[in-house]
């Protein structure tokens, strides 16, 4: 069981521990997602490792599709556990508590596991992974997911993912051993977490590990450079085949074809006429954006000082009078705002 | 805005970990349209302040109070509007309170930098700047002293390509103002603060661990740049390579989308929205001193009559009767606060300055374009 490499690739029956039971309902395989936070969380973790343990554990938290064979982990949380070499104990109160603070933030992240951040499978593995797949507080009927992330100085990150199966088991070691099967599973991430990833990965080549935040345009500067590299060694390519220093490819060259064509044939009348349009626009739009500010800026701070004189004995007349003024101004320039929208449109 | 924090802040820069990013994106975009609001947590180091995990809080999750998001119409707009309010006052919530410090104290058994060092918020267009975010700040740095800050992350920008996170402090003598409550003209003249001053933006750096940094190296990034890589056989395998479909940190060309309009047409409507706030407050305005002139015509009105009367009494060898008896009978109107002005005034810039943004990148982009398709010109 400690040896993680000779797999026995059983897909079925996924019944969880113990066996005793013979319910097994779901005889499916399992695939796991992992989203980056998650992952990141783990690898947070391992660092804030106590220095004389060799791994932590922590819960695996997440959605889980309706059969159940699709498991998506997307949160997970540390919990404390001592290991020694005859046994190991678990904080379960405190696994308890912190599920449960966990759902009242997010019901719908239900238990569907546990990490620990090592990618060794031991005894204690498997007592840890049959409290994990338990009745009641467990994630039972449906299999515990048991990832393993190896973090070993000088050693890739591996990451791991495992099911547990009552098969090889004796009766009287159940509770103590279990077979770990292991399952697929990708690291998936949505488009909103894209532009995150891609400036934590932009600090990853700097000594300091350190990236600043980035404006707009120097992300759209990087952007270019990248498409004018891309486009180079494209060209670089081309003209190898044409010198016939490199080997052609009919597939390369119809697929170029097909980008050249997307290319839109367009009047330069035409390109000129809404490029125009489009750029007074979006100029319009923010001249008159800038235009509102400084009227209320002007409007507020006229106001302040009107009122102090007004403040004063003669609740002044004029006072009022250039506040209306101001006002309108403001009313003006506040229609013309829809009036550029609609120029937008 | 003064992206420079005065001498006298105690916190100049922050430092987020590779972690809370990942948290923040996936929370608001989770709870998306509504905003998202939770903990984080972390340690000041000197001048830094370093925020290593967060946690959302309850109140912020749409369905959290039902159970079901279907038992109350979740269309209704009051509904809606409920949510909203709860979700934005739920830092300063005291059910949030107890959750927070109840949360880190667990986190600290795990050796996570266990200090409640501020709070985020999500939104949309920047549309961040309202009393609400102004009241959970100040709740912030009154509880847990000075070294706290709101992170503002705003997932419609964010889309468009760049990740838009920035992190705020309260000026202090908008602080001093808020302890005082009181924002009447007098009071913002003589602390001459203006609406520029409210918020203090701290420059963001975003640090990785050594061990993701590790993780990161191992992850692919653009396709391998070896020569020997085996050409395709047909176009269709060239579009099934799984090397070349899933990459997952390839160059992100979605900032090089042309279509601004959308972003635009939204930043205007919030724009006109909020010249809409500015003209209630200065109708408020305008109310309380019309009412303030009248009541002070009465009050002068009724000094002549009693000056005349007191004249008449001395030349009758009468005492004459008190001038100050005024201020027991007319009571001038309490003047509106002018907090709400201040902050549409600062949201209206945060406004202005976002179109300017998009303005600067769609224009350099749209010349790019015509240069591209008028090659003529361009030569």
């Amino acid at each position: 069981m400690g040896d993680s490499h000779n797999y026995l690739h059983l897909a079925r029956p996924l019944a969880p521990a113990p066996i005793a039971t013979s319910q097994s309902s779901v005889t499916a395989p399992v695939s796991v997602t992992l989203q980056p936070q998650a992952l990141f969380s783990i690898i947070d973790h391992a660092s804030r490792r106590p220095a004389d343990q060799e791994r932590v554990i922590g819960t695996l938290l997440g959605t889980r599709s309706e059969d159940g064979t699709e498991v998506s982990v997307t949160n997970c949380y540390a919990v404390p556990h001592t290991e020694t070499a005859e046994q190991v104990e678990m904080d379960m109160d405190y696994q308890k508590r912190m599920l449960d603070l966990h759902l009242r933030a997010a019901p719908k992240e239900v238990l569907v596991g546990w990490y620990a951040t090592s990618g060794e499978l031991n005894t204690f593995s498997a007592l840890i992974q049959n409290f994990y797949s338990q009745q009641g507080e467990g994630t039972f009927p449906h299999p515990a997911v048991h990832l393993t992330v190896s973090t070993v100085a000088g050693q890739d990150v591996e990451a791991n993912t495992y099911i547990s199966a009552p098969i090889g088991v004796t009766a009287e070691r159940a509770a103590d051993s279990c077979l770990f099967i292991p399952v697929p599973h990708e690291i998936k991430y949505d488009e909103a977490s894209k532009s995150g990833l891609e400036l934590i990965a932009g600090a990853r080549d700097r000594d300091d590990r350190t990236q600043l935040m980035q404006t707009d345009l120097e992300t759209l500067e990087r952007a270019i450079e990248q498409v004018l590299e891309m486009l180079e060694r494209v060209s670089n390519y081309v003209s190898d085949v044409l010198d016939e220093e490199q080997q052609s490819s009919t597939a390369l060259g119809q697929f170029l074809l097909n980008t050249l064509a997307l290319a839109p044939k367009v009047d330069a009348e035409d390109i000129e006429r809404d490029f125009n349009n489009h750029i007074q626009d979006v100029l319009l739009v923010s001249y008159l954006a800038n235009t509102i500010r400084t009227q209320i800026d002007l409007s507020n701070r006229g106001g302040d000082q009107q009122k102090q004189q007004g403040g004063g004995e003669r609740g002044g007349e004029r006072g009022g009078q250039r506040r209306e003024g101001g006002g309108g101004q403001q009313q003006r320039s506040g229609q013309a705002g829809p009036g550029g929208r609609r120029g937008e449109q | 805005m003064a992206t420079v924090p005065p001498a006298e802040s105690p916190v100049r820069e922050v430092q987020l970990s590779a972690l809370v990013v990942m948290r923040l994106i996936k929370h608001s975009t989770q709870v998306w349209p509504q905003p998202a609001t939770g903990c984080l947590v972390g340690m000041d180091v000197g001048a830094q302040l370093q925020i290593t995990n967060s946690f959302p809080f309850p109140a912020s999750n749409p369905d959290n109070t039902t159970g079901n998001p279907n038992a109350t119409n979740p269309a209704d707009p009051y509904h809606q509007a409920d949510q909203l309010a709860l979700a934005l006052a739920a830092p300063r919530a005291k059910s949030s309170v107890a959750y927070q410090n109840e949360m880190i104290k667990y986190l600290r058994e795990v050796n996570v930098d266990a200090q409640g060092v501020g709070w985020y918020v999500s939104c949309s267009m920047g549309n961040f700047v309202n009393a609400s975010f102004v009241e959970n700040q100040a709740f912030y740095q009154r509880a847990t002293g000075e070294q706290t800050v709101a992170l503002v992350f705003d997932v419609g920008r964010s889309s468009q390509g760049s990740l838009n996170l920035k992190a705020y402090r309260l000026s202090p003598s908008f602080m001093a103002a808020c302890k005082e409550n009181k924002f009447t003209t007098e009071s913002i003249q003589k602390s001459n603060l203006r609406y520029q001053d409210i918020l203090i933006e701290l420059p963001v750096a975003i640090h990785n661990s050594h061990l993701l940094t590790s993780y990161l190296h191992q992850l692919p990034t653009s396709p391998t740049s070896d020569t020997d890589l085996a050409l395709p056989a047909s176009l269709n395998e060239l579009h099934r390579n799984p090397h070349l479909a899933s990459n997952p940190l390839a160059p992100n060309l979605d900032n090089l989308d042309l279509s601004i309009d959308p972003f635009l047409e939204k930043t205007v409507d919030q724009l006109l929205d909020s010249i809409e706030a500015h003209q209630t407050e200065q109708n408020n305005a305008q109310y309380y001193q019309r009412s303030l002139a009248r009541e002070q015509a009465k009050i002068q009105t009724w000094q002549l009559k009693r000056k005349q009367e007191n004249a008449l009494r001395v030349q009758q060898k009468q005492t004459p009767l008190p001038e100050d008896e005024w201020q027991k009978l007319f009571k001038l109107p309490v003047e509106p606060s002018r907090l709400e002005a201040m902050l549409v005034g600062r949201q209206v810039e945060q406004y202005a300055r976002q179109i300017d943004g998009f303005g600067a990148v769609v224009s350099g982009k749209m010349f790019g374009v015509r240069g591209n398709l008028l090659p003529g010109e361009a030569s």
